[in-house]
């Protein structure tokens, strides 16, 4: 498959009066076209920071570090902010995490899908309202909605509503950042579902930033597990499933509720800080792997089989 | 939907009109319950300012007492003062320019005095917040730690201090703008030029002893309402959007300051009308301001009555209007 | 302490208005030393109208009065009025912002309200009418009506916090081991109040100066307690404008805009440092 995006060694950081914290320290990943990828990992391990980071709306006191976003043979990172806002939502749209306070609640919805689509293209506001409502329709809302305003919908309709927002331009990449946490279980099945299905209905490649492995494994191709700011293993969803190579990932899968097991196991110990990331492996201090090695060397994702990267030096390393 | 928002604007209007009310008995009860009454106080002032050896005689105090109606019991009084002002808008005669109806007097300077706040109040609050939005967009630029310092130390010298500095700088010392009146004495009044320029020449300086003062102010509050804003997460899905910089700090931004500063405006009214009274003083502007003060050095108590109920009444008024606009202002509101 | 670090403006505040304290607790010294014993109001002490010099710093006024005392006594008596008059307003604020912010309900609402509307109406007018009419204005009098038009604004910074102070755990706990309302109003929700109260006090101080020197400077108000307000007035009812006597009209008026400008840096700098989402998207 082609690759549609890259990231490399991407670092965000963020500055606080201890020094800086390390939310991202080099994740490198890549996105091929047409695929699910999701990003799966506790709260604080950077998911949500990888995502800012690639799309630039990373605000003070954060700040992009290093590293380069690679698309259409371009570093995104080196473009100014006018060349970037093209690009944006024609190309790379977002659905927020928190839909809840994402809306404007002082415009009507309408008018704020057409407000991103006119930012875009040079289009007449009546054929802007047009794309708006068959979006609206594509995500299975009543076309009423339009004419409301935020405050007048539930939280799931005002997910639905950044979801169609999202597709309004057929982007080639959407970003979803924990797209359907803040709702009810019934919402969320439903609205997992209607992302799964924007591969099918319009080609389009999506990232899905989530740290419930249950919604992975309903909507996602690819799985890229993150812990401490980097990323750990990267997999097929039947390999991450099914053959999980880093200690981390098999924790993760093990805190999964299952028909089979009886109990759920949870990992052992607390996530690290990032002001302080352990040293060498930063996961040595909770695995119960744990190496001579790993106290002192970060091991670097490799290949192991075909399209499974992993970084973790049980399986061989430099 | 509509039936309950009258509902609830009708609600508000008898809520101001009972403060009105209450703050009118308790004005008035207040001021009788006050050792001295405005004839003795009067006599005493005569008495004090050119030193009559011999006292008053009662009878003609008296007289007077009863001719203001100062004898009745305080119960009538309020009764019929009240009675007076709703049916006829009547203050009562002037004290001093007997028998000039107070209301008259009044009338007379109340344009003045509207035109001048007016037009001040509406550019500082406009202008204060187009400054804020960009004191708060661009806060990292050079120009605005300048600008919030200059602002902070300006918002909080009160008008009318400005007022004598902008007199003594500008009209005495270098002579720009005149020293006060509204117009030259020469002048003659109508529709022409000559008679507008010479207006807004003299209006000059009070009204920039208000704008400035006020104009900072609000460019303050409104650079930290932008600023808070900023952090919300509808900013960032704008952001991510790729919404062109004029379309979000319009629609996204200052749409949703509107609501605040609307409010901040309500609160204030009362807070400029007590500087603009000593502004008017010092510049002799012919408004109620310096109606107030006249009656003030002549102890005019209808006049002075007079115009606190009518600027209670208008500044409440004002409130009650701007209440009317925030279904307008915010969506929200409209339940 | 690390207040003063943080922001800087609370720090220049606190600077400028502690030098001005200082300077009016030593006016006594001062003045005795300067006037030998005589009061700086009394009339015809000097020369009138007598131009800068070594031995009067700011001349002298058409009375016959050293300017520079007579400002003096009048930032001494500005501060004593505002303190007093400002703690006062304070402690109605806070004992009627406790009362409706614990009891909640409608007593919450008729507070709210009847605060809002002191607010909302313009008050020197109604200032001014009764100190007029009152025959004899002194001290107490004087902060008593400054104190019940200030009230409301010093209130409107306190009740937010107390509203939210309601819930906190360790007043659950003082309610179910029984002590009376007041006593858990007083002792359990109040010293942790401090710093607001404290933003209150400012807010009031700041409020019955303005109101005071705004009545002072058309000649109301106790002539024998001589606020920097009414050594305005005395200047220009002498003609200071007209005669070119500038240092009469403008070092009342800078002392005052330093005075009202430190405790409003005094107030921001607080708020700076009590509000986290400003400092943290300013970056400060």
């Amino acid at each position: 498959m082609d690759t549609i995006l890259e990231i490399q060694d991407l670092k965000v950081y963020f500055r606080t009066i201890f020094g800086d914290a390390k939310s991202l320290d080099g994740a490198s990943l890549r996105v091929y076209e047409r695929e699910v990828l999701g990003i799966a990992g506790e709260s604080g391990c950077g998911k949500s920071t990888l995502v800012e980071g690639a799309l630039k709306l990373v605000k003070p006191p954060g700040y992009i570090h290093s590293g380069k976003v690679l698309y259409n043979g371009r570093n995104l990172l080196e473009l100014d902010d006018e060349e970037f806002r093209k690009i944006r939502w024609k190309e790379l749209s977002y659905i927020p995490q928190g839909s809840m306070n994402s809306l404007n609640p002082v415009i009507k919805i309408e008018e704020q899908m057409i407000d991103g689509i006119i930012s875009h293209i040079d289009i007449s506001y009546p054929d802007a309202k047009e794309i708006a409502l068959e979006a609206l329709s594509d995500v299975g809302l009543p076309s009423d909605v339009a004419q409301m305003f935020p405050h007048e919908l539930s939280g799931g309709m005002r997910q639905r509503v950044c979801i169609a927002m999202s597709i309004c331009l057929r982007p080639k990449i959407i970003f979803a950042d924990e797209p359907v946490t803040a709702l009810d279980v019934v919402m969320q099945k439903l609205n997992l579902q209607t992302i799964g299905e924007l591969k099918e209905r319009f080609g389009v490649t999506v990232v899905m930033v989530a740290h419930d492995m249950a919604w992975h494994a309903e909507v996602a191709d690819r799985i890229a597990i993150m812990y401490a700011g980097k990323i750990v293993e990267i997999g097929t969803t039947s390999d991450i499933f099914g053959k999980p190579l880093h200690p981390y990932t098999k924790g993760l899968l093990d805190a999964v509720p299952s028909l089979e097991r009886r109990f759920s196991k949870s990992i052992p110990g607390i996530a690290p800080s990032p002001l302080s990331w352990p040293s060498g492996c930063r996961f040595h201090p909770r695995c119960s792997y744990k190496m001579g090695v790993c106290e002192e060397i970060d091991p670097p994702l490799i290949e192991i089989e075909k399209d499974h990267f992993v970084a973790c030096h049980i399986y061989g390393g430099r | 939907m509509k039936n309950k928002l009258l509902r609830y604007l009708i609600r508000r209007f008898f809520l101001y009109l009972i403060i009105f009310l209450i703050s009118l008995t308790a004005f008035f009860f207040f001021l009788n319950l006050v050792p001295g009454d405005p004839v003795t106080r009067y006599v005493q002032e005569l008495e004090a300012r050119y030193g009559l050896a011999t006292p008053v005689s009662e009878e003609i105090i008296k007289e007077y007492k009863e001719a203001f109606g100062l004898d009745k019991n305080l119960f009538a009084r309020y009764t019929s003062y009240l009675k007076r002002l709703v049916l006829n808008f009547d203050f009562g005669p002037s004290f001093v320019a007997f028998p000039t109806p107070a209301f008259q007097l009044i009338l007379d300077a109340f344009p003045w005095s509207i035109g001048l706040l007016g037009v001040a109040v509406i550019v500082s609050w406009t202008l204060g917040i187009l400054l804020g939005t960009i004191l708060g967009w661009k806060r990292e630029s050079k120009g605005a730690s300048f600008a919030l310092v200059l602002g902070l130390i300006l918002s909080q010298v009160p008008t009318y201090l400005l007022a004598l500095i902008l007199v003594m700088v500008f009209s005495f010392v270098l002579g720009i703008f005149p020293m006060g009146g509204a117009y030259s004495p020469l002048i003659e009044k109508g529709f022409n030029l000559r008679y507008i320029i010479d207006l807004l020449y003299h209006a000059f300086l009070p009204a920039m002893s208000l704008i400035l003062v006020y104009t900072f102010g609000t460019m303050i509050s409104q650079r930290a309402l932008v600023i808070n804003i900023l952090g919300e997460d509808y900013i960032k899905l704008a952001e991510a959007k790729g919404l062109k910089s004029n379309r979000l700090i319009s629609r996204y931004i200052l749409r949703n300051t509107l609501l605040p500063q609307t409010t901040g405006l309500a609160l204030s009214l009362g807070f400029i009308v007590n500087g603009f009274f000593l502004i008017e003083w010092i510049f002799n502007y012919p408004g109620i301001g310096r109606l107030f003060m006249t009656a003030i050095r002549q102890m005019d108590y209808n006049v002075l009555m007079g115009i606190t109920v009518n600027t209670m009444f208008w500044v409440l008024t004002a409130n009650f209007i701007i209440e009317l606009l925030y279904p307008l202002i915010d969506p929200r509101i409209r339940r | 302490m690390r207040i003063f670090k943080s922001s800087p403006k609370f720090t220049v505040g606190v600077i400028i208005i502690s030098i001005l304290i200082v300077i009016a607790l030593l006016e006594p010294t001062i003045n005795n030393h300067r006037l030998g014993g005589h009061s700086s109001t009394e009339i015809g002490l000097y020369e009138t109208s007598l131009p800068p010099s070594k031995e009067h710093p700011f001349g002298t006024d058409a009375y016959g009065r050293d300017v520079f005392s007579l400002i003096l006594t009048g930032l001494k008596y500005s501060l004593l009025i505002g303190f007093i008059a400002g703690g006062l307003a304070t402690l109605i604020a806070v004992v009627l912002a406790t009362t409706a912010g614990y009891k909640g309900g409608w007593l919450d609402a008729f507070i709210t309200t009847v605060s809002n509307a002191i607010l909302i109406i313009p008050s020197w007018p109604i200032l001014a009418i009764i100190v007029l009419f009152v025959r004899k204005v002194d001290l107490f009098f004087l902060s008593l009506i400054l104190a019940f038009f200030s009230w409301a604004g010093s209130s409107r910074q306190i009740k937010p916090q107390i509203a939210s102070l309601k819930e906190r755990p360790y007043v659950e706990l003082a309610r179910v081991t029984a002590f009376s309302d007041i006593e858990i109003m007083f002792k359990e929700i109040l010293p942790n109040f401090l710093p607001y109260i404290f933003v209150g006090f400012s807010y009031a101080v700041t409020g019955t100066m303005m109101a005071e020197t705004a009545l002072r400077l058309v000649g109301l108000g106790p002539a024998d307690i001589p606020s920097l307000g009414q050594i305005l007035n005395w200047a220009l009812y002498a003609g200071a404008l007209a005669q070119g006597h500038y240092f009469l009209v403008l070092t009342p008026i800078v002392i005052l805009i330093l005075l009202f400008v430190s405790i409003n840096l005094i107030n921001v700098g607080l708020d700076e440092v009590y509000n986290p989402r400003l400092k943290q998207i300013t970056g400060v």
